[in-house]
């Protein structure tokens, strides 16, 4: 129960879907059972269309998301253009990582935090390939939303981005206080 | 058994603090402040490992207030938070980490908004509407949840407080002290007079 | 429980299993001690309909990474007149320790058919759940490592699906998932078979949303519930595989039905 990546709870998930991907977080932040917050994000901005979705400690997800944004901006600074190199700007594209760095590269789907067993479950048998955006909406949010009411340290609501070519949706799903 | 609160409204925000210095079973002193002013709307409260606490409390306090003289303006409480969150982040992988749980309440000069920011000694930092430290969250924050609105004024933010004070008398088990309170407006950090003699019966 | 998770403290194949590398012994020294549990792994699954129930478990066995067999069934029937079960009206589910499921399969059958020959007739599921949770209760401090789901028609015709821990607790459910991949099919039943978190559209905004009604589900549309989820849970858990074994239970009886899953 004290490992580290169990403290403070969370769950994050993204899918592929036709020239569209989703990432979806949810909301809680809690110490061991208690939740001290319903309104925590995981999920952090890099770019028009690049995301980054954390779970684990708290303290290291600030840490790292403020690192990747000061990197990020010093990027922008130097180079004198945003960090959107053009496999990103053309291609909807999804990839994990372990807490010490090594890459997932996914076709389908990618999941992470402390309802994963959950969230395989769901996803793998919810998703499939060439989901419209739409679609794809309902698809990540189904599969969050039941993965994280079967995990106590995960909930509290969600926030879920549709990622398309030329817009980014963003959306609350209001989740079981509990 | 030491207490945090914070609670915010419409145009304030609220820290409480218990009065008790303890060591061990044994309250050293019963006039305790776990409180520092950052700058003119800024507040910070703190609780944890005897030692720590004040050190670095005071070490924020000194920073902070270097800031606003070299630059002529003050730090954001948003900014604050960030900066103590770092601090805090460096020292938890050091040596000798930092045991310190913080509580930072402000109102910003420009915008006039009223924050108040959760920080644990692991350094993880949470923006809220109310928040507590140690067995006062276990007792508090149901209180919070079921009568907390975010525009509540100051006397009924203060009304919300004592609701929480008095279920603090009623289940704590140990005495501790009454409480130190300030209110944080837009015109600077005010002391708020409140009653400490107040006796609450258990159930 | 946890198999391969990003959480490195958990990464890797969970030793839930006895042959698990001991880490604790004090260099030089050996400690013998026997351990009574091994997990074999698998997965099971029940869900109940308006007038039929199905069990269903895959067949593989395992021992740490090994596969012992890929025929080994989790799904039983239980209390006909004879060995053959060819009259059994109740179906028993078992995941954990093999041999432990072995075993109370085993004395629960035979309780059963006592009950048979003592009353003649066959014991109700009521009747049979209740027996169930005693017996695994009776063995509170040495426990049958298994759990236990047991399946049948209720004296309304209804399907009913009662779910067990080790030691007795037990609860009637409209479905269940046990075992190793437990936590991979219950999200997802939660979700296709009591429509969690499906809300009618166009119904409200946010906690205003009326829910969809919950509908009782047709046999057909539960078996292909029943191997997609399994299909799911093969993808993602290594101990889970090889033949999907599902008895569906109905007025007319006990219907057994095997499907191939996936052998990596």
């Amino acid at each position: 129960m004290s490992s580290p990546f169990s403290i403070n709870g969370g769950a994050c998930v993204a899918m592929v879907g036709k020239d569209c991907v989703a990432i979806a977080c949810d909301l809680r932040l809690g110490l061991q059972a208690l939740t001290v917050s319903n309104n925590f994000p995981k999920i952090f901005q890099y770019g028009d269309n690049v995301f980054l979705g954390l779970t684990g400690l708290a303290t290291d997800l600030s840490t790292v998301s403020d690192l990747f944004r000061y990197k990020v901006n010093m990027y922008r600074l130097r180079e004198e253009r945003n960090i959107a190199p053009k496999t990103f700007a053309n291609l909807p594209f999804i990839c994990g990582f372990d807490s010490i760095g090594c890459i997932d590269f996914a076709a389908d789907f990618i999941v992470s935090g402390t309802a994963t067993d959950q969230l395989y479950g769901m996803c793998e048998s919810l998703w499939e390939p060439n989901l419209a955006p739409e679609d794809l909406f309902e698809t990540i949010s189904q599969a969050l939303m039941s993965a994280v009411d079967r995990d106590a340290l995960s909930g509290w609501g969600a926030y879920v981005y549709i990622i398309e070519k030329d817009k980014v949706t963003k959306r609350l799903l209001k989740g079981r206080q509990d | 058994m030491e207490v945090l609160l914070g609670i915010t409204g419409r145009d304030f925000t609220l820290i409480a603090a218990s009065k008790a210095a303890m060591r061990g079973a044994t309250i050293l002193k019963a006039s305790d402040d776990k409180t520092r002013q950052l700058n003119k709307h800024t507040l910070m409260a703190f609780m944890g490992e005897a030692g720590d606490t004040v050190q670095f409390a005071e070490y924020i306090q000194a920073n902070a207030q270097l800031y606003s003289m070299r630059n002529e303006t003050d730090l954001s409480p948003s900014a604050l938070a960030h900066f103590v969150r770092g601090e805090l982040a460096s020292s938890l992988r050091s040596r000798k980490p930092y045991n310190v749980n913080l509580l930072l309440g402000g109102v910003d000069p420009i915008t006039h908004k009223p924050s108040l920011y959760w920080l644990d000694y692991l350094a993880a930092l949470a923006p809220l509407p109310y928040a507590a430290h140690g067995y006062a969250q276990y007792y508090c924050l149901s209180i919070l949840d079921k009568h907390h609105h975010p525009d509540i004024s100051l006397e009924q933010g203060i009304k919300l407080l004592t609701l929480c004070i008095d279920e603090l008398k009623r289940r704590l088990p140990v005495d501790f002290k009454g409480m130190v309170v300030k209110a944080v407006t837009k015109d600077g950090i005010v002391d708020i007079e409140f009653d400490d003699d107040k006796v609450v019966k258990s159930a | 429980m946890a198999m391969f998770s990003q959480n490195p403290l958990m990464n890797g194949p969970n030793y839930s299993f006895s042959d698990a590398p001991k880490t604790s012994a004090p260099e030089g020294s050996r400690e013998h001690r026997f351990d009574p549990y091994t997990d074999n792994g698998g997965s099971t699954l029940a869900i109940a309909g308006a007038d039929f129930a199905i069990m269903a478990g895959d067949t593989r066995l395992t021992s740490g990474y090994s596969i012992n067999s890929r025929h080994h069934p989790k799904v039983f029937k239980i209390g006909g007149t004879t060995a053959d079960q060819h009259d059994a009206t109740i179906v028993l589910s078992v995941v954990g320790f093999a041999a432990d499921g072995e075993a109370l399969k085993e004395r629960l059958d035979s309780i059963c058919k006592m009950y048979r020959y003592r009353h003649g007739k066959p014991m109700s599921v009521k009747a049979c759940a209740q027996r169930l949770s005693t017996i695994l209760y009776q063995k509170r401090f040495f426990p049958y490592y298994a759990y236990a789901i047991l399946g049948g028609l209720d004296e309304a015709g209804k399907g009913a699906v009662y779910s067990y821990d080790p030691v007795g607790s037990y609860e009637r459910e409209q479905c269940r998932a046990g075992g190793a991949a437990a936590s991979l099919i219950m999200p997802f039943l939660d979700n296709q078979v009591n429509f969690k978190n499906q809300y009618v559209p166009g119904s409200g905004e946010g906690h205003a949303l009326q829910e969809r009604e919950r509908r009782p589900l047709s046999r057909n549309e539960v078996e292909i519930l029943v191997k997609d989820a399994f299909d799911g849970a093969v993808e993602r858990h290594i101990e889970v595989g090889d033949g999907l074994q599902m008895m569906v239970i109905t007025s007319n009886g006990v219907e057994e039905i095997l499907l191939p899953l996936k052998k990596d």
